[in-house]
């Protein structure tokens, strides 16, 4: 067994420049596929990060199968609801910069309130008193390297829905833990961006409900649907199961692309494997000669074929890996990212689990195998008289 | 419709494989079975011969392939489980058509079919004059419907998938009420279930004591279902520590130490072999006892990995569940 494998990788040097062609074709085909799964993964990880910090219950109201404004009183009826822990208006939305063709997302926070979201209420009670002073916000790092660029260096004139112009100061650039989220946003006091959006004074864009047993949730949820019926309730499980929906559809598609070309492989292979030069039938042939059996002959062929797939499988991982976390996947993410401007500059967090390391492997390394199972087997069978004649 | 989730492409894309490849096995084997004849000098003989290895080679490509692949599509349910609503482990996957159950059983089913045809097979390349070289590709005849049924069942089984409709969750399937599938057993008076377990497991020690390799592979095929129900009606409460959880599959799960891979790998190998060291005796190969003694040792792993939770608990507790 240990002759026959050292057989094997000897052989496989012999013949270095046709295994190299299909080593490094497949190593590549393995890098992208790999590539395309441990982003997805790692996305899919730092989304659900961010749903953590999420509230639990979303409620919007619908007017004509439209997201609307929903009256900011209702917070307080649904803060009655047993179970509910805090229930919260919040006044939020995007304003197109034409100028430089980009959305920001403007967020309205009530300075050292409570706010939905951790990281926000800390931005609150810092520029606290700043965002007080009325007309002032605290932007993003990528809002604020927009407005420099326009000129905009501690100031901004939004247009109001009427026409008008808004002077608003900037108070200071925050950090975001997770950039993915935060790259964009311009946080204002509440009342400041009701007056941006030109809402009413009671209008909010939605209201979050906190519930702190999360056993109540599809209660409190049906409950809310009950008492306001024009209102879409949206849990964090709902969102949840709509992202890795949406993470395995993307994937999905490509993982069905991606097979028509790892059967165009399969074939090359195949015929790779098939066409024996004069010299390898003879090789063979010697080695029946010399009392080789066909098993073993099939044991040879089927270890240079684990050779070389589970080589290139390790190399393209390992290369795969380093591009991803290493490089931040240049040209690859964009397939996830979007194509708006404003998106962030933001690092994939490491994560790397087996069942992606396992269902790489087996959309490639079995396939791999597969195809060179006739061939070796047409190998083993010739005729040792025949082809050393 | 959760076709288009990668895992499960990339499953039945590998099973696709795998079945065109049983086809062309299938076809070779109807000509050997039809026109073997060892003793034969025609060039159709002598084609037929180099033909057997072909489809030896394809089925240990499918057998060793079946192996993880059947670990990764456990793997897979219990990544479903996140997407279906009421779903908490592969119990309500498998639940949410009428064909997963069946599937499940299927599969296992095949793993022995197949790892009992490649015993036959090194069986016979050990001899020379192939003597079950017929017998072998009948069987794998035999074989191949379960194979095609079971490929059919996973596409029922993933197409049917429905990620609107709520499921049951492991919690229902498996508990003692009236409605459950399994509540005959759950309710079986625990003395009984653990006479049992532990006097087939004496019975089978027994075997190998005496040697008797007849009685090791009943003994075996009667722990198959004896070990899995005992598992759901006693040892699983106790891996949980939660009396009213019974269920097979949250044991494969991250929060119990995907301590099921263990368990089941273990009886797999133990009943395996039990079976197969029959067979070896009844086709006079010498491997008999060492398979036996094989068993035996998977049987051992396994009794002592399930009976490891409720001493634990007794210990730490001083009580039963």
């Amino acid at each position: 067994m240990k002759n026959l494998f050292a057989f094997a990788l000897s052989s496989l040097t012999r013949r270095g420049g046709k295994n190299f062609f299909i080593f490094t074709i497949f190593a590549l085909m393995i890098f992208i596929l790999a590539g395309i799964f441990t982003i997805t993964h790692a996305l899919k990880a730092e989304m659900f990060a961010t749903l953590e910090a999420l509230p639990e219950i979303t409620v919007q109201r619908i007017v004509a199968g439209r997201q609307t404004d929903i009256d900011a009183e209702r917070a307080e009826r649904i803060a009655e609801i047993p179970g509910v822990t805090d229930a919260m208006p919040r006044v939020w939305g995007y304003y197109y910069f034409a100028k430089a063709g980009v959305n920001f997302s403007i967020v309205g926070v009530e300075a050292f309130g409570t706010s939905y979201k951790s990281s926000l209420e800390s931005v609150a009670d810092l520029f606290g008193e700043k965002l007080m002073e009325g007309d002032t916000m605290v932007v993003g790092p990528g809002v604020a390297e927009t407005l420099a660029r326009n000129f905009f260096k501690d100031y901004f004139y939004f247009v109001k829905p009427d026409g008008s112009l808004k002077k608003v100061t900037i108070a200071g650039i925050f950090k975001p833990e997770t950039t993915l989220e935060s790259n964009d946003i311009v946080v204002v006091e509440q009342g400041l961006a009701r007056e941006l959006f030109g809402m009413s004074e009671e209008a909010a864009t939605d209201i979050v409900v906190k519930v702190a047993n999360d056993e109540e949730i599809p209660t409190i949820a049906r409950k809310i649907r009950e008492i306001y019926p024009d209102t879409r309730v949206v849990t964090k499980e709902d969102l949840r199961i709509s992202y890795q929906n949406v993470f395995d559809y993307k994937s999905g598609i490509f993982l069905a692309l991606f097979i028509i070309a790892i059967f165009t492989f399969f074939i090359i292979i195949y015929d790779k494997a098939s066409g024996l030069s004069s010299e390898e039938k003879r090789e063979i042939g010697i080695l029946k000669a010399l009392g080789w059996k066909i098993g073993d002959i099939l044991k040879v062929k089927l270890f240079e074929a684990l050779v070389i797939s589970l080589g290139a499988y390790l190399l393209a991982v390992t290369l795969a890996v380093g591009y991803v976390f290493g490089l931040n996947a240049p040209l690859m993410r964009d397939l996830f990212m979007g194509y708006s401007v404003l998106k962030p500059p933001f690092e994939l967090p490491f994560t790397l689990d087996v069942g992606t390391l396992a269902l790489i492997f087996f959309t490639t390394v079995p396939v791999y195998i597969a195809a060179t199972l006739i061939p070796s087997w047409k190998a083993a069978t010739l005729e040792a008289d025949e082809v050393i004649r | 419709m959760n076709l288009l989730s990668p895992d499960v492409i990339a499953i039945l894309m590998l099973d696709g494989i795998l079945s065109l490849f049983a086809l062309l096995a299938l076809a070779i084997s109807v000509r050997i079975v039809l026109k073997w004849d060892a003793d034969a000098t025609t060039p159709l003989q002598y084609t037929l011969e180099k033909r057997a290895y072909l489809v030896a080679t394809i089925i240990e490509y499918i057998f060793y392939l079946k192996l993880p692949l059947f670990l990764y599509f456990i793997y897979t349910l219990d990544l479903l489980s996140n997407i279906l609503p009421g779903a908490m482990c592969a119990a309500g996957v498998t639940n949410a058509t009428v064909y997963g159950m069946w599937l499940f059983v299927v599969k296992i089913l095949d793993l022995y079919l197949f790892g009992l045809w490649i015993v036959v097979h090194r069986i016979d390349m050990r001899r020379p004059d192939y003597p079950y070289t017929k017998p072998k590709f009948l069987f794998f005849i035999l074989i191949f419907p379960v194979f095609m049924l079971e490929y059919w069942l996973e596409w029922r089984h993933f197409g049917g998938i429905d990620p609107h409709v709520i499921v049951s969750c492991c919690g229902t399937l498996f508990s003692a009420a009236k409605t459950s599938a399994v509540s005959a057993f759950v309710t079986l008076p625990t003395p009984v279930t653990l006479g049992l377990f532990y006097g087939n497991f004496l019975l089978i020690v027994a075997a190998w004591f005496f040697k008797k390799p007849l009685l090791t592979a009943l003994a075996n095929l009667l722990f198959i279902p004896v070990a899995i129900v005992s598992l759901i009606a006693f040892f699983s409460t106790y891996v949980y520590e939660m009396p009213h959880h019974h269920c097979p599959f949250c044991l494969l799960q991250g929060d119990y130490h995907y301590v099921g891979y263990a368990m089941y790998t273990a009886l797999f190998v133990g009943t395996f072999f039990g079976i197969a060291a029959w067979v070896a005796e009844r086709l006079a190969y010498p491997a008999a006892k060492r398979w036996m003694k094989w068993s035996l040792i998977g049987d051992i792993l396994y009794v002592a990995l399930v009976s490891y939770y409720p001493i634990s608990f007794y210990l730490k507790n001083g009580v039963w569940l």
